[in-house]
């Protein structure tokens, strides 16, 4: 019988040493890289608790002395919300029908894909932007911006539903002698529903958050009226602007949370 | 030596589900506790390591009171008492190996455990235990890779990997198939000739239990019915601990798998 | 039993309570409309002029100028390491933040309380609003970005990796438990490795999505090539925003090709 072994070493994840240690390296490499190259400028950073110190002073205790501003600010911010998602989820349908593999020829998919990865791929704030030089300052530059949003979330979620949809009831239609319309009417659209109508609580709640931050560079609602509040120093305000939001997010998480619950 | 005395354990303010229990097991010798389902037996188990807390009455090993330990105490006198459960309680992802010397959590510097870097005689330990069971080809196998079997000799090694004072199984073949089964019953009994080790057993196989236990302890409504060697449980016997239990509960003659497949 | 003689001649998909309710929410769903559409603050006339606007915009942007393509391309790259060195350290805080915030390794009530503060706080507040306090402490720059991007992450990373501790399997937990291993070893033994996939993905996703939200930093002063893009915009220079908006679509698909990757190989 052969001696038991007294040694034991863990299997590595990666089998081959050249490439674990090569790959440690590397990710050691890139780090001190990364960080040497960072412009940091240590002089204004280390100036940075004193004006913290400032700001967290001016801020307390927060000011709702303005409190009108704030409100205009969020009903703005709702209507650009309520208006996105409406305009967003009526977009979606048709673009998730394009994007969607088992029903459209492949050139409709492929640009009803390309609609949803542009509309995913470039974040809120760069899209108001562009449509706040296009349209000028304002909720209309929010509301188109989160169109945009809501159509790379609602379409994307809708293709992939559809493209799980049961083929058994859509040609059971066909079989009945349907058209194309009335086949996605009955065939199609009751399977879908539910999903889009989560889908459209869900994204009134996320374009709710994304409304505060496309305000931030000039597209209206509660944002526009926190980085004035920032811009001139009134830090209190901004702070009682930042509770409020913080507020009507858990708020309405909250409830499209409770909502969804029971649709679905 | 275990000697439980007086043992009551009441969760909240229902009825307590052991009553002023008395139980001793002497060194070197295999013990199956069986009863119904509700009976107590899990939570008995459990009350010797404190996986539960008893509500009162003492528990002995050894001399060592345990009921009363705190902390770091507790730790030491749980490194004496083995376990093995019947659902194995391995973790799936990690190596057998490092399955195998949890069982040495107890007595390891934090480094070493974190680090994988066990001592020399615990590994050739853990090789002589896992060669024994006949586990040793899959020390660096997944623990989820496993078969039924092959697990639960996993979890036998963690448990001698303790070097305990005694053994606790509960249900250890209750998640196995018969023969299977039979072999880790088997294993156990070696294992208590073989490291004189008292082995306490639940097991709801009455069968199982008469082949391979030396002593038989019937358990219901928290309380001990019947305690004597296996020869000794006769129909009575069985009456008082399962009365009004249906057959098929009971766990005798063949297997409920067997008598599924028969029925 | 329903009578049967006489065949119901009409039916109708809902019970009258039922169509009630629906007309009661088409009739909100409806009014909420209504009222954003009557009381937005928005010039009609610029509206019915947008989509020519938009034409406009978008005719002044082609052909994309590359001249500044080099500069652009390495301000890229300073982008990845923003978000791919904020999504470390992130990482590594979110550690402890989810292990006090999970009910199941909390040590007290007043830690599960702090732990669920810090989640909630980090969270709740976009990662523009903390770049634009961040930048108002360090002043414009990638420190501001970075530690913005941080305090976003770590209530998004340690709310996943706590849920998953509150979700992981009893039973080791017990077993380790019952062999004497103290508090610390049980952790490292049996609460890590059952944790480790999730740990990966969401380490993963939130790079993925931190690479995005990296892109948009500069907007207010915080790093990035939002800078660029900022400054390409207020001076009009469309073709040259066009080359950024290209070079920011391809560096998310790209992300979005090696997450997907590494969440192959590492899961």
């Amino acid at each position: 019988m052969s001696a038991t072994p007294d040694t034991w070493r863990k299997p590595p994840m990666i089998a081959n040493p050249l490439l674990r240690y090569g790959l440690l390296l590397a990710v050691v490499v890139y780090v001190v890289w990364a960080v040497s190259i960072m412009p940091f400028d240590w002089e204004r950073v280390s100036q940075g608790l004193v004006r913290a110190q400032r700001i967290f002073s001016g801020a307390f205790p927060p000011s709702f002395a303005r409190s009108g501003l704030l409100i205009d600010g969020f009903l703005e911010s709702l209507k650009i919300a309520i208006l996105a998602t409406v305009g967003g989820v009526l977009l979606s349908v048709p673009i998730a029908f394009m994007a969607a593999k088992n029903l459209a020829p492949v050139p409709i998919f492929m640009l009803g894909r390309g609609i949803i990865i542009v509309a995913r791929s470039f974040h809120p704030v760069i899209v108001a932007i562009i449509f706040v030089k296009a349209v000028g300052f304002g909720p209309f530059a929010g509301v188109l911006t989160l169109i945009v949003y809501s159509i790379g979330f609602v379409a994307k979620m809708l293709a992939e539903r559809i493209e799980e949809i049961d083929r058994g009831q859509v040609e059971a239609m066909r079989s009945v002698g349907a058209r194309y319309l009335p086949t996605l009417i009955y065939g199609v659209f009751p399977q879908i529903m539910p999903r889009l109508v989560g889908l459209g609580i869900y994204q009134l709640d996320s374009n709710l958050r994304a409304s505060a931050v496309v305000g931030i560079v000039g597209a209206g609602g509660i944002g526009a009226t926190l980085a004035n509040a920032f811009g001139r120093y009134d830090y209190d305000f901004a702070l009682a602007i930042t509770i409020v939001i913080v507020a009507v997010i858990l708020v309405s998480e909250g409830i499209s949370g409770q909502i969804r619950k029971r649709v679905w | 030596m275990l000697k439980i005395s007086k043992l009551v354990k009441r969760y909240g303010n229902g009825d307590p589900v052991l009553k002023e229990l008395d139980l001793e097991v002497p060194g070197e010798s295999v013990v199956s506790i069986i009863g119904a389902s509700g009976a107590g037996k899990s939570t008995l188990l459990r009350c010797i390591n404190r996986l539960v807390e008893p509500t009162s009455g003492t528990i002995e090993l050894n001399g060592v009171e345990l009921t009363r330990l705190r902390g770091r105490e507790l730790r030491m006198a749980r490194r004496r008492i083995g376990m093995i459960f019947q659902s194995f309680n391995l973790v799936d992802r990690l190596t057998v190996m490092e399955n195998v010397q949890s069982g040495r959590l107890g007595y390891l510097p934090l480094w070493r455990a974190a680090f994988r870097r066990y001592p020399r005689e615990d590994i050739r330990r853990a090789y002589e235990l896992m060669e024994r069971v006949g586990i040793a080809h899959y020390a660096n196998k997944r623990a989820d890779e496993l078969s039924g079997g092959e697990r639960q000799r996993v979890g036998v090694v963690r448990a001698l990997m303790q070097n305990p004072e005694i053994l606790l199984a509960d249900e250890p073949t209750a998640s196995l198939d018969p023969k299977t089964s039979e072999q880790i019953m088997d294993l156990l009994r070696a294992l208590s000739r073989e490291y004189e080790l008292p082995v306490l057993i639940n097991i709801h196989n009455v069968t199982e239990a008469k082949q391979y236990t030396d002593r038989i302890v019937g358990m219901r409504y928290g309380r001990i019915m019947f305690d004597d060697v296996p020869d000794a449980l006769d129909a009575d016997a069985m009456e008082q601990i399962y009365a009004g239990v249906p057959a098929e509960e009971r766990g005798e003659g063949a297997d409920p798998q067997m008598m599924a497949a028969a029925g | 039993m329903v009578s049967l003689d006489t065949t119901p001649e009409d039916w109708a998909r809902y019970t009258p309570r039922q169509r009630l309710q629906r007309f009661a929410i088409f009739l909100i769903c409806g009014l909420a409309v209504f009222w954003s559409l009557a009381s937005i603050d928005v010039i009609w006339a610029w509206v019915w002029t947008a989509p020519q606007q938009m034409g406009d915009l978008f005719g002044r942007m082609i052909p994309p100028d590359t001249r500044n393509l080099g500069t652009i391309l390495w301000v890229l790259v300073e982008t990845v390491n923003i978000a791919t060195l904020a999504t470390a350290v992130a990482v590594i805080l979110s550690l402890p933040v989810a292990y006090i915030s999970a009910q199941n390794t909390t040590p007290n009530r007043a830690t599960l309380w702090l732990g669920r503060f810090i989640l909630v706080s980090s969270r709740s507040v976009n990662t523009i609003i903390w770049a634009l306090l961040f930048v108002a402490i360090f002043g414009p720059g990638i420190v501001a970005g970075i530690v913005a991007i941080m305090f976003r992450s770590i209530g998004f990373i340690g709310k996943l990796l706590g849920e998953a501790i509150e979700e992981i399997d009893r039973r080791p937990v017990e077993a380790l438990e019952a062999t004497g291993a103290s508090r610390f070893k049980v952790i490292l033994y049996a609460i890590v490795p059952q944790v480790m996939p999730t740990f990966w993905a969401v380490s993963i996703l939130r790079w993925d999505i931190n690479l995005r939200e990296s892109t948009v930093l500069g907007l207010v002063g915080a790093g990035g090539i939002g800078i660029i893009l900022q400054g390409a915009i207020d001076t009009f220079n469309w073709p040259e925003a066009a080359t950024v908006l290209l070079a920011i679509l391809a560096l998310v698909i790209v992300g979005e090709v090696v997450s997907a990757f590494l969440r192959k190989r590492i899961i």
